[in-house]
């Protein structure tokens, strides 16, 4: 029989998957767990394996189609087998994917005591009955229960905003391949008329590669689109707030020596100056919980893990995989962490749960040479660390006399509406101690 | 060919002259269609040409009047019936709807109803409620009837020869109002095929669809509506039934946006055929506003002058109408 493979579910809130490349094509023998596939959620790229063994065939979606989740993309046949005929978009169970996917809820267990509409209901809307508590007779679940559970449950889930134009209008839009959302209608209403999506595609035209300066037009597409959403949503929705430090590296520079001597000794991995930041900034974090906390719906939450998230920087955009529990963690233990994630990173190869649970983010383009800069918060954190080279500089010394010191500067940007001034200043020097005294890191 | 202005309703009666001229099967039934000529003098003149045998005057009955004609057409003649008010087919439709529609169908083609039913429609003449109405409508709903209502001299003789020469139950629709329009007519004999429309006016901003005396208002009102730079196109389908769907898909096409006016009454009127035909084209997914329907107000017709006036769609209505379209007002 011809085994299904299906645009998988990697991710908790993912619903569609785009095809980034095929490795193998039509006709290719494959085995099970060979990887047949890459394809890209809105934050990772990611490998698919076959989930059977046979001859890959009639596969349906190109390199970057954006596919639902649960589609079927191509199928792996037994040798002299025809392809199904099938209607195009049938759905599958999306666990039958052989990749990790998001744990699904058991539908309709046998044992709940429901009538057979309320069973009915739930299974064509895809509800838990165990969830629903029932006022029937021995606490059976009734078609009622189903129906409240149901009408809470589609009040809680925002409708995808409809698009109010003409006919006209969106067929104009969809044979361009322009988004509706985006354009400003001018009739009744708003009403967005095919004169409002022919300006668009006007104005399209001016900044073609056909245009005198020859500006070449890149669109916007997947993980770059995903940056530009969350910075604008960041920079738009959150009052930024940024405080420079210049810390002395010496100390951290020498503790950092003696680490690598000791890992060298061991085959252990180096440390990195990046995994003894990220120790430090645990610390200072432990100490101020409110710059590892997040602004969510009018309140302050303040998040029980310490999370510190990387800023990576990769061909196409960035990527911000994700030490957990850092505060928890040996140096030793996160050096060998931030190393395996930054060359999975560069990889593509980074699961989704690498790239999410951050709670803090440190972005260090000291390795760049770049002096000092200020980061956007990433949303929905409350702060962002911004790390500059370290390099020699002239000072004056304890004792008032001049002295070259490896000097860093470091600037962290922070939610307004969660700390003030005076917070972030504590923070921030705490963390300058730890960095030029690393023996506080024991306190 | 040889063309002339004549008449409306002198159009009409030459295409009735020309055929009977030709075709001894041709006899005309009514009330007052002989002595006196007919009330809105259409037959004026044809009783002397024809004499009573091919020109009878009846008492008033139009079921009476129907049902000969459909008898008569049964045994192989093509009579013309007149019903001198549209409103009075209310008597004529047992014959035409139970009986002139069904009998081909019935009995298998071996007999067929080639009459032609004519009446005049609409308000305009202080008429009041019972000598005013436009009931078309009704007899699309029909199958086994045609339904023809033109709206120009050329139309009405062309549309009139091909309405004698078919071989099922037509119902001929006229208009008081457009009896005494003027228009080139051809001298000779001619047809128009029974379900093509005519494109009136060309225009690129708006499809116009009307039909009988509206079709001449939207004319007016797209030569106002073109000094404001505003191009209609004005579609006179000519037939209803059948209706020629694909030239007012292609105008809405290019358009964009629809604008039906007709006479008879909003509710359940022809429009909304129109709008449905629309809705159902290809041309769906070209509008680019709401599709109206500019049609009488639901109301019998009053017999007050001015109030008969702003009970169904004038030219001023038209421009209006027409204007909040293309200015995407509504």
């Amino acid at each position: 029989m011809a085994t299904h493979v299906i645009m998988p579910k990697v991710d908790m809130d993912q619903e569609t998957g785009t095809i980034v490349e095929w490795t193998r094509k039509n006709g290719d023998a494959v085995e099970k767990g060979e990887i047949i596939i890459i394809i890209e959620t809105d934050k990772v790229a990611i490998d698919i394996e076959s989930p059977a063994t046979g001859i890959l065939q009639g596969i349906r979606a190109e390199p970057a189609e954006i596919v639902p989740i649960g589609e079927t993309i191509a199928y792996i046949l037994e040798p002299g087998e025809q392809l199904p005929n099938e209607p195009e978009s049938q759905d599958h169970d999306v666990s039958d994917s052989s990749q990790p996917a998001a744990v699904e809820p058991a539908i309709n267990a046998i044992d709940v005591d429901a009538t057979p509409v309320a069973h009915n209901i739930a299974k064509f809307h895809a509800m838990e009955l165990s969830t629903i508590v029932g006022t029937g007779p021995q606490d059976r679940i009734t078609k009622r229960d189903v129906q409240a559970a149901l009408a809470t449950k589609s009040s809680q889930v925002s409708e995808p905003e409809r698009v109010y134009a003409t006919p006209s209008a969106k067929r104009i839009a969809r044979e361009r391949g322009l988004n509706l959302n985006s354009i400003m209608g001018s009739g009744p209403g708003s009403r967005i008329q095919a004169a409002d999506v022919l300006r668009v595609k006007e104005s399209l035209v001016d900044v073609s590669p056909a245009s005198s300066d020859g500006a070449k037009v890149v669109p916007l597409e997947g993980i770059r689109r995903t940056i530009a959403e969350r910075m604008m949503v960041s920079y738009q929705s959150t009052p930024h707030i940024t405080f420079t430090v210049k810390v002395d590296m010496s100390r951290f520079n020498e503790v950092r020596k003696q680490f690598n001597t000791k890992a060298e000794g061991s085959n252990q991995h180096k440390i990195s100056a990046t995994a003894l930041l990220i120790k430090a900034v645990a610390w200072a974090l432990k100490r101020h919980p409110y710059l590892n906390s997040s602004f969510q719906d009018d309140r302050i939450h303040l998040f029980s893990e310490i999370n510190i998230g990387v800023a990576v920087a990769l061909e196409n955009g960035l990527i911000v995989p994700v030490v957990h529990n850092a505060i928890q963690k040996g140096i030793g233990e996160i050096a060998t962490e931030l190393n395996d994630l930054v060359i999975r990173a560069r990889q593509g190869q980074l699961m989704p749960s690498d790239v999410s649970g951050g709670t803090f983010t440190i972005s260090n383009l000291g390795p760049f040479g770049i002096e000092q800069f200020t980061a956007i918060i990433n949303h929905p954190q409350a702060a962002i660390l911004a790390v500059g080279v370290t390099q020699p500089e002239v000072v004056a010394d304890s004792n008032e006399q001049i002295a070259l010191r490896p000097i860093m500067r470091m600037t962290l940007s922070a939610d307004h509406r969660v700390v003030d001034g005076a917070i972030v200043a504590f923070f921030i020097n705490d963390l300058r101690h730890a960095l030029e005294a690393p023996e506080l890191l024991l306190w | 060919m040889t063309t002339r202005e004549i008449r409306y309703l002198e159009a009409v009666r030459e295409a009735m002259i020309q055929e009977m001229e030709q075709d001894e099967t041709i006899f005309l039934i009514g009330e007052d269609i002989g002595a006196y000529g007919g009330a809105f003098q259409v037959t004026h003149g044809m009783m002397e040409k024809f004499g009573p045998e091919r020109i009878l005057d009846t008492p008033i009955t139009e079921m009476g009047i129907t049902g000969a004609a459909v008898g008569s057409a049964m045994l192989s003649m093509r009579p013309i019936a007149e019903i001198m008010f549209m409103d009075f087919v209310t008597l004529a439709s047992e014959q035409l709807v139970n009986q002139a529609a069904k009998i081909r169908f019935m009995f298998g083609g071996n007999a067929t109803v080639p009459m032609v039913l004519r009446t005049p429609a609409g308000s305009g003449v202080g008429g009041s409620a019972q000598h005013s109405q436009s009931l078309e409508n009704w007899f699309v709903h029909i199958p086994g009837l045609k339904v023809v209502m033109p709206s120009t001299p050329y139309d009405a003789k062309g549309l009139l020869i091909a309405s004698i020469r078919d071989d099922n139950p037509v119902v001929y629709v006229e208009h008081k109002l457009l009896y005494k329009m003027k228009g080139a007519v051809p001298e000779e004999s001619y047809t128009i095929p029974l379900g093509s429309a005519d494109v009136k006016r060309e225009g690129r901003d708006l499809t116009i669809v009307a039909t009988s005396i509206m079709v001449k208002r939207s004319l007016d009102a797209a030569e106002q509506l073109a000094a404001e730079g505003i191009e209609v196109e004005v579609i006179d389908p000519r037939t209803l039934k059948p209706l020629d769907t694909e030239t007012i898909i292609q105008s809405v096409i290019k358009s964009g946006r629809l604008l039906i006016v007709h006479e008879a009454a909003k509710t359940g009127g022809f429009g909304s055929e129109i709008c449905s035909v629309i809705a159902e084209s290809e041309a769906f997914g070209y509008l680019d506003a709401p599709i109206v329907r500019l049609a009488g107000r639901d109301i019998p017709i009053p017999y007050n002058r001015n109030l008969e006036y702003h009970a169904v769609p004038q030219v001023e209505d038209i421009v209006e109408k027409a204007c909040d379209l293309v200015k995407a007002r509504i």
